[in-house]
C-alpha cells in the first residue's frame, strides 16, 4: 500500500517549489554540459529554460493522454495514470533537451501496460502509432532499459483511482445521508484528469487526490460532503483534519490553475527543441546513426572471436595504408 | 595391450603366437620364453641389449609390462628380505623416516645402476651391524604369516566340508529314489494286492520321507561352528561395532521457541474495519457481487471491498516532507553542478 511503498519514499516532494528546484536542476546541468563555450546571453537565446520546459512537458502529456484514448484495445485509466507518472518522474530528473519526449511517451505508455498487467504486444501496440512501425518499435526497445534506469527501477505507481473506488464504498455505507454518491461521478472523472497533469500527483497521497476530487465534485453541484469527513473519517484525529484540510485545499487550486499552452507556443518551442536537443539520443540525428552504425559493426566482429578492439574504420584504414604500400 | 608385446630378439607379438611368454632377467631386460633357450643352449650368457653377464635361473616370469618395473620389483624383494626393521625399533619417529629414506637411495641406485660399487659396500655394511635385529625380524614376520595361514586354511576346510556335505546329501537322495522305485516294481510283481492302492502308497510313502530330508540336511551343518574369535582375543568381523543404536543428537534447551507475532500495518490514515467484519457493516450492498466462477477461484467480494478501503483511508494522514533530493536554488550555474554532486 501507498504508505510502505517506494513511491512514498522516493518519489514524494515537499511542495511545488520543491518539484521545480529538481527540473531546474536537470535543465542546469544540461546547459552547463552542452553550453560550456557560449555566453550567458547566448544559452538563453539556444536553449531552452525551466519554464518553456514545463509547458513543453505538459503538452505532451496531452499528446499521451490522446494516444491513450484512442489506443485499441480500449486502455484502462490506471494504465494513462501509471503511464502519465513515470513521463513525469522521468523529466523531473531529466532535461527535455536531453531525451526526445516523443520518445519517451510511447516508452512510458509500453512500460505502463506491461506493470499494469495490460497485455498488448508489440505489434499491437506500434499498430496504434502513425508511420514507420519497426522503427518505432527499436525506438521504444532501446529507451526502455534508460527508462527504468531513470526511475530507479522502481515501477509500482499507487493512482487515485482504487481509493476513490474505497472512497465510495464507505460513503455509500457509513453515510447514507447523502443519497446517491454515484452524481458525483462525472465531476470527479473530470477532476482526476485534470489532477494529472499537475503536479499534485508528486506531493499529496492517492488517497488524498480522490478525496480532493470528491468535494470538488461535491461542491460543484453545491453538495456538502464536509460531515463525512469530520465526522466519520476523522472522528477520533481531529488535528490531522486540518493537515488535510490544507492538503485538498492545495490539491484545488492546482487543478484550478491548470491551463494547456496555446499551439503556437509550442510549435516554437518544439522548434528550438530541435536546435539544442542532445544529438547523441535523437534518433533522427546523422550523428546518432553514425554510432549505432558503428557499434553494430563493432559487434559483428566480435562475434566470430576475439578480434582486437579496434573499430571497422581503423580496421579499413590500416588496409588502405598497407595497399598504398603495395604490400596486398 | 597385451597383443602388443614383442620379443626384442625375435619380434613375435603375443599377438602371432599367443602362448608367448616374456622373461625378464636381472638387467631389466626382456626375452620370450624361446628365445631364452635358443640363448642358453649356444652356451653363451649375454643379454642381448646391454651384453652383461646372466645365468639361466636369473630369467623369471615377467608379471609387469614393463619390464624395468619387474627388475625394480625383483631388486625391492631383495632388498627388503634385509632391511626388515619396523617402526617400532626406532626411538623417534624422525629415524625411522632417516632409515626409509636410506633403503629407498639403495634401490634406486641398484636399479638405475647409479654407483654400485658404494651401494653395495652400503648394504654389506648394514649387513653386519644389524644381524641380530634382521633375524628376530625375520622370525616375528613368519610368526604373523603362519597364522595368517591358518586362518586361511580353516577357512578353506570349511568350505570344503560344506561341499563335500551337499554332494553327500545329493547322493543319498538319488540311492533313495532308485531304493524306492525297485521297491515299487517288486511290490507290482510280486504282491496280490490292487495296482492302485501300491502307487498310491508309495506316493504317500516317498512324500513322507522328502519332507524327512530337510530336517536331516539341517543337523550336520550345525557341526561346522564358524569361529567369532582370532586366536588373541579380537572379534572377527564387524559385530558390535555399529549395531549399537546411534546417540541422539544433543538439543538445544537454551534457545526460545519461535512464537508467532502478526504484522502490525501502519496505514498512515485513520484504520479501515478489519475484513471480517465488512460483512455485518454492511458494506457488501455496495460492492459488486462476485459471480459463480469467481467465488469457485476462491474469490470473495470481502477482498476487494477490504482492499479498496485500505487504499482509500491508507494514507489520509500523509503530509509532504522534503524529499532526499535537497532542493537547489538557482543561482550560479558553475557552483549548481558540484551541489547537484553533492545532493543527488
Amino acid at each position: 500500500m501507498f504508505a510502505t511503498s517506494t513511491q512514498r519514499h522516493f518519489w514524494m516532494f515537499k511542495d511545488e517549489t520543491d518539484v521545480s528546484n529538481a527540473r531546474l536542476s536537470a535543465n542546469i546541468k544540461y546547459i552547463s554540459s552542452r553550453g560550456r563555450n557560449m555566453t550567458v546571453a547566448e544559452r538563453e537565446t539556444h536553449f531552452l529554460n525551466v519554464v518553456e520546459e514545463k509547458s513543453l512537458i505538459m503538452s505532451y502529456e496531452y499528446q499521451l493522454r490522446d494516444f491513450c484514448r484512442k489506443f485499441h484495445p480500449p486502455m484502462p485509466r490506471y494504465v494513462i495514470g501509471t503511464a502519465l507518472h513515470y513521463l513525469k518522474r522521468f523529466y523531473v530528473n531529466n532535461s527535455v533537451m536531453d531525451y526526445p519526449p516523443k520518445e519517451i511517451l510511447v516508452t512510458c505508455v509500453y512500460l505502463a501496460c506491461k506493470v499494469e498487467e495490460f497485455n498488448v504486444s508489440m505489434d499491437q501496440f506500434v499498430g496504434n502509432l502513425k508511420g514507420d512501425r519497426e522503427k518505432a518499435a527499436a525506438i521504444i526497445l532501446n529507451n526502455e532499459l534508460l527508462l527504468m534506469q531513470q526511475l530507479d527501477y522502481q515501477l509500482t505507481v499507487h493512482n487515485p483511482f482504487r481509493p476513490l473506488e474505497g472512497l465510495m464504498i464507505d460513503m455509500k455505507t457509513r453515510f447514507p445521508t447523502f443519497s446517491d454518491p454515484e452524481r458525483l461521478r462525472p465531476g470527479i472523472d473530470e477532476f482526476l484528469e485534470q489532477v494529472f497533469y499537475t503536479d499534485a500527483i508528486l506531493i499529496y497521497s492517492p488517497s488524498q487526490i480522490s478525496l480532493a476530487a470528491i468535494i470538488h465534485s461535491a461542491s460543484t453541484s453545491k453538495e456538502n460532503v464536509d460531515e463525512y469527513i469530520t465526522k466519520i473519517l476523522f472522528s477520533e484525529d481531529q488535528k490531522r483534519l486540518l493537515n488535510l484540510i490544507e492538503a485538498v485545499k492545495k490539491i484545488r487550486v492546482m487543478v484550478r490553475n491548470v491551463q494547456l499552452p496555446h499551439r503556437d507556443t509550442i510549435k516554437a518551442l518544439e522548434k528550438k527543441l530541435a536546435l539544442c536537443c542532445n544529438p547523441d539520443n535523437n534518433s533522427e540525428s546523422p550523428a546518432f546513426k553514425k554510432r549505432m552504425k558503428q557499434s553494430f559493426d563493432e559487434e559483428e566482429s566480435f562475434e566470430d572471436g576475439q578480434y582486437p578492439s579496434a573499430s571497422s574504420d581503423q580496421v579499413r584504414s590500416m588496409l588502405m595504408g598497407l595497399s598504398e604500400m603495395g604490400k596486398i | 595391450m597385451d597383443d602388443y608385446q614383442t620379443c626384442p630378439k625375435c619380434k613375435t607379438t603375443k599377438y602371432r603366437n599367443p602362448a608367448m611368454v616374456l622373461m625378464v632377467n636381472a638387467c631389466g631386460h626382456a626375452l620370450c620364453e624361446s628365445c631364452v633357450e635358443l640363448l642358453f643352449a649356444k652356451g653363451s650368457g649375454a643379454c642381448p641389449e646391454c651384453k652383461c653377464p646372466l645365468r639361466r635361473n636369473n630369467f623369471r616370469v615377467q608379471l609387469f609390462e614393463d619390464p624395468a618395473v619387474d627388475k625394480e620389483v625383483d631388486i625391492r624383494k631383495r632388498i627388503l628380505k634385509e632391511f626388515n626393521k619396523r617402526q617400532e625399533d626406532f626411538p623417534t619417529l624422525r629415524e625411522y623416516n632417516d632409515y626409509l629414506e636410506e633403503v629407498e637411495t639403495i634401490i634406486f641406485n641398484l636399479v638405475f645402476d647409479i654407483d654400485p660399487t658404494n651401494t653395495n659396500k652400503m648394504i654389506d655394511n648394514y649387513k653386519k651391524e644389524n644381524k641380530d635385529i634382521t633375524q628376530k625380524n625375520r622370525n616375528r614376520q613368519s610368526q604373523e604369516e603362519m597364522e595368517l595361514e591358518e586362518l586361511l586354511e580353516a577357512e578353506k576346510a570349511q568350505q570344503c566340508e560344506k561341499a563335500n556335505l551337499y554332494v553327500n546329501a545329493e547322493l543319498e537322495e538319488k540311492k533313495q529314489k532308485h531304493k524306492a522305485r525297485e521297491k515299487l516294481i517288486d511290490e507290482l510283481m510280486f504282491s496280490d494286492a490292487d495296482a492302485k492302492s501300491i502307487v498310491a502308497s508309495h506316493v504317500q510313502a516317498t512324500s513322507a520321507l522328502a519332507k524327512e530330508q530337510p530336517k536331516a540336511a539341517a543337523q550336520p551343518s550345525s557341526g561346522v561352528v564358524k569361529s567369532s574369535k582370532f586366536s588373541s582375543g579380537i572379534q572377527i568381523g564387524l559385530r558390535g561395532q555399529h549395531t549399537n543404536s546411534f546417540l541422539p543428537i544433543p538439543k538445544q534447551e537454551d534457545l526460545p521457541l519461535y512464537r508467532y507475532t502478526a504484522p502490525v500495518f501502519d496505514y498512515d490514515g485513520p484504520p479501515p474495519p478489519p475484513i471480517e467484519k465488512l460483512g455485518k457493516l454492511n458494506y457488501f450492498a455496495n460492492i459488486r457481487a462476485a459471480n459463480i466462477t469467481e467465488r469457485a477461484g476462491g474469490y470473495t467480494e470481502a477482498m476487494s471491498c477490504c482492499r479498496a478501503l485500505q487504499e482509500a483511508l491508507g494514507g489520509l494522514f500523509y503530509s509532504p516532507q522534503l524529499t532526499h533530493k535537497t532542493a537547489v536554488l538557482a543561482t550560479n550555474p558553475s557552483t549548481q553542478d558540484t551541489d547537484d554532486m553533492e545532493t543527488t
